[in-house]
Parts: structure tokens; sequence; C-alpha cells
């Protein structure tokens, strides 16, 4: 008998026959799918466990449309007083602005309450001189890149090391994150914002609620949702519950995203039609409960940067910074050079 | 009568899935439906039924974000699925020495099904299977991904050399070493060797 007939035998009595868990396999690679589409399409990135990452999508899309222009507008409400800044970071007005946005998540960790939230959306947002021009890149938050030297919040230094990007944020908060982000792009940030998930019900309550229309009645006994088929004006946790619904449609990952970008071009539109003080000034009450700044803001110049964007009907290119799977561990990811570098010398020099 | 030689469907290449999964993504998921099963089998073999399943996973999730790395020019995917299942195995090589050792301690009682017509088989299976699996634990692990690419992948050695990412005269040697290698250690107590 022959070895290698031996070896095929001795294989067969060691084969298993592959379980149902397969289905969860495939499931596996179904979110990654919908994952590696948002990420090649639009700025909705991440491969989080679905549910989540909807929100995470609604969330930073309305950060960067909604939230920018009115939290920085948030100051001329008088909610926050700060002393304006002195130092090098001023806004500049008329001039080209860079804005670093974090999508963070607020699970503070049991062991250590005190702990970091952790960025799962970074979008870099250039804003044009005349306002009417916004690319927000994404940098996927599994991209590794060197990590510089970080003070964390207990005041230790955290010396230069790679990382997944969005461990910079965890590491040392806000600054850590943009001087992470300043050196992998070569790009200086102006200012650097995080807006946590929790806010998408606030938001969408503040705005008076969003019209969705929907193609059949839904009934949707787990996430509590009843629909009527066309259009319904939604509240806060209805949106919620809509945005997470899993067992309508064909039950996939693209139909919920696609869900979740018609909430949120529902929310774009009623934001654009907000035009009275009072209503702008709720929601930036609202949106300001889910977001942090950087110390260094200037408060006039961010009025008038709010005004500006919303007066000039600024046009959001969405892209995601080039990648390629990281060599030495392909669940990571790297950026592709010189790709990369061109995209930032030109969002900087454009 | 040429219309009835061409086939109702024409079954799609691997390469053309993975080309269309590069502007449509979900298309990869017909990738996972021909292979996941094959690739599961092979894991199981080697890493036992509850790592493989989550290895065939992780196998389909590097496999789609390196489908931009596919060359198009290879209609067949086995290879380079494999190639990505071998890398990923050898990230456990301890626990699978570890599993072959355990064989060669007690019988094959983690097996799924041990057929009973194989009990007597001219050779006794049951001396002779301690014996390749404690071979089998000790070729390195270049060794071995040689030799079970093609004794339980059922791969060629052109597959192989492309799987590994090496020249098809190193899978010949590698493929003679390993079988060697167990040979040796089954000659020491089987007398039908010689007769082959």
């Amino acid at each position: 008998m022959d070895d290698l007939t031996m070896l095929r035998d001795l294989g067969r009595d060691l084969e298993h026959e592959p379980p149902a868990g397969l289905a969860r396999q495939r499931r596996r690679l179904l979110d990654e799918v919908a994952g590696g589409r948002r990420r090649r399409l639009t700025w909705f990135t991440g491969g989080r466990p679905a549910g989540w990452i909807a929100l995470a999508a609604v969330a930073v899309v309305t950060a960067a449309l909604v939230v920018v222009p009115t939290v920085l507008l948030r100051e001329s409400t008088g909610l926050h007083l700060l002393t304006p800044p002195i130092g090098d970071r001023l806004p500049k007005q008329g001039q080209a602005l860079t804005v670093l946005l974090l999508g963070s998540d607020r699970r503070p960790s049991w062991d250590d309450p005190g702990s970091s939230e952790r960025s799962d959306l970074m979008i870099l947002l250039r804003l044009s001189a005349d306002r009417k021009q916004a690319t927000a890149v994404s940098l996927p938050r599994d991209s590794m890149v060197q990590i510089p030297q970080c003070r964390s919040a207990d005041g230790r230094t955290v010396t230069a090391h790679t990382d997944m990007i969005n461990q910079a944020y965890a590491i040392g908060g806000l600054a850590c994150a943009r001087k992470t982000v300043e050196s992998a792009t070569g790009v200086r940030v102006d200012h650097a914002v995080a807006i946590r998930y929790d806010g998408l019900a606030k938001l969408v309550d503040a705005l008076g609620g969003v019209a969705v229309t929907l193609p059949r009645a839904v009934d949707d006994p787990k996430s509590k949702l009843r629909l009527p088929a066309g259009r319904s004006v939604i509240d806060g946790e209805t949106a919620v519950a809509y945005a997470r619904l899993r067992y309508v449609g064909d039950g996939s990952d693209i139909a919920r995203i696609k869900r979740n970008v018609a909430l949120m071009q529902a929310m774009l539109k009623k934001v654009s039609r907000t035009d009275n003080l009072a209503a702008l000034a709720a929601l930036v009450r609202v949106a300001a409960t889910s977001v942090t700044t950087d110390p260094a803001l200037d408060l006039d110049a961010l009025v008038m940067l709010a005004a500006d964007v919303q007066r000039a009907g600024t046009r959001v290119t969405a892209l995601t910074v080039p990648w390629r799977p990281y060599e030495k561990d392909p669940n990571r990811i790297e950026w592709k050079q010189p790709e990369a570098a061109r995209l930032f010398a030109r969002l900087t020099g454009g | 009568m040429v219309s009835l030689m061409i086939p109702l469907a024409t079954p799609r290449l691997d390469s053309d899935l993975i080309a269309e999964s590069r502007a449509r993504p979900e298309a990869f998921a017909a990738l996972f439906d021909r292979y996941a099963s094959m690739l599961y089998r092979y894991a199981s073999r080697r890493l036992g039924p509850e790592v493989a399943e989550d290895l065939v996973g992780e196998t389909f999730l590097v496999a789609f974000r390196r489908r931009d790395l596919y060359d198009l020019t290879r209609p067949d995917a086995r290879p380079w699925l494999f190639g990505i299942v071998s890398k990923l195995v050898s990230r456990h090589h301890r626990d699978e020495a570890a599993r072959y050792r355990a064989l060669t301690r007690s019988p094959l009682d983690d097996v799924a099904e041990s057929p009973a017509e194989r009990v007597e088989d001219g050779v006794s299976a049951s001396t002779v299977r301690p014996l390749l699996a404690a071979a089998l634990a000790r070729l390195s692990k270049g060794d071995r991904d040689v030799l079970l690419l093609i004794a339980w992948a059922d791969l060629s050695y052109d597959e192989v050399a492309q799987a590994l990412g090496i020249p098809v005269g190193t899978v010949r040697s590698r493929l003679n070493r390993a079988r060697r290698k167990v040979r040796e250690s089954l000659g020491h107590t089987n007398p039908l060797r010689d007769e082959e």
C-alpha cells in the first residue's frame, strides 16, 4: 500500500462535514462585502457588525453635513462660552479649512469607567476657501499608520509606534488623533471634532422628525417598527428602529445601507430647509450634547463658517483613501502609495 | 446541431466571478458557495472542526480583500484559496502538530466517521495511522503544506506551486522529502512496504 494512499485514508477519517456554522461564516463575508462596498463608494467605512455600522453611517454623514456647520455655529447661541484661543491654529476666514471628524463609540469599558471612547470613523474634511466645495476623505479605522508620541489622558507618555489609526484617539483623544492624522497625511488639520453615535435619535427629534417612504408596510416585532406603505414622518426612536431594521426587503446589509442613505438624505433635506435661527439653535443644542471639539475655536470665524456653508450650499465629494491589504496582516490595511500621498497633496493644493 | 452543444447556462469561471466582484462586491458570495465546503473539509482534517469553521470564514475575508490582486488569467481559484488556507493554518501549526501527536496515542476517537469497511484493509489501519500521524507531526511546515495539498486537497504540482507561491521544482523536492520521511516512519514496522 502506497504511502499517499494511506495518507488519503487517514485524511478521510479525520474529515468533518461542513456544519451549519458555515452559514455564519457566509454572513461574515456578506458583512465584509457590504463594508467593502461602503469603503469603495462612500465614506461609511469600518467593517463593524451591521446594525451598529448603520447608525455609525448615519451619524457620521450627519456629522459632516449637519453637525459641523451647526456645531460650529453653536457658539453663537451662547451655549458655550470659550475663551477665544491664542495660538497658531486660528480658523482662517476666506481660506480653505481642514477639519478632522471622528465618529466615536461611547462604550466605556467596565474596568476603567474613565476610559477612552474609540473612534471608528475618521474623515478628513476639506472646505474650500469659498465654502462651495467640501471634500471628505474617509480614513478606514484599521489603517496601519505610525502613531507619533502622544500623551494619554492619565498623563503617561506613549511612545511612537505602528498601529491602527483608530488607536490614536483611544490613546490620547482628539489631540493624539489630530497629530497622527497630520503626520500620516501631511495635511495640517485646523480642527478636530468627535461625534458620538448616540445622537441620531436626538437629532431626528430636534429636526421635528424626518420623512421616509416605504415601498410596502412594515410590521416588525423585532424592532417594534410599524409603518404603513408610502410616506411617513418618523421620530427619533422610530428612525433608529428603521435604521436597524433587518428582516425587511431582501434582508441584506445592502438593503439596510440603502435605508440609511435614505434616512440621511431625509435629515439633510430637513436641515437645508431649516432657515429660521431658533430651529437651528435647537438643533445645535442637541448636536452639542453628542459632540466634542478641540478647544482652539475662534468663535467669530466659526460662526462665519457655519453661515457660509449654509449659504453656499456646499457640495460634498466623498472619497476613501486608496488602500490595500497590510502586508504583515491581511486583516488590516495600509494606504497605497504614492496614490494616497497624491490625494492628500491635491486636497490641500486645490 | 450546433445549438445543442451550447450549454443552457454556461458555468462561470472563478476568474469571471472575481472580476465581477471588483465592481459588484456581492458577486464574491458565489465563490463562497462554490468552495467553502471543500475548504472546510480540508481545514477540518488539519485542525479539527471548530478551528476549521472560523478559518474558512477568515479565508474568504482575506480573499475578498485581496480580490484586486487576483491574477485573472487563472480561471480556477482553488489554488489561490488553498494558498490562503495554508497561510492561516500555519498560524495554528502548534495545534496542528499536537492534533497529530494525539492521534499517535489514542485510537481515532475524535474522528467524525470511521467507515466499518476499512477495518481490515490489507495493512491494519490501526497500526499504521499512529505512525502516519507521528510523521505528519514531525514534518516542517513547508513540507507538510505541500504533502497535504497533494494528498488531501488533490491539487496538482503546478497548483500547489501557485498556491504557495513557490517554484514547481520546490514542490517536487518538498514532496519527495516529505514522502520519504513518512515512508521511513512506516518502514520500521511495515513489512509490506518493500513489496511495492
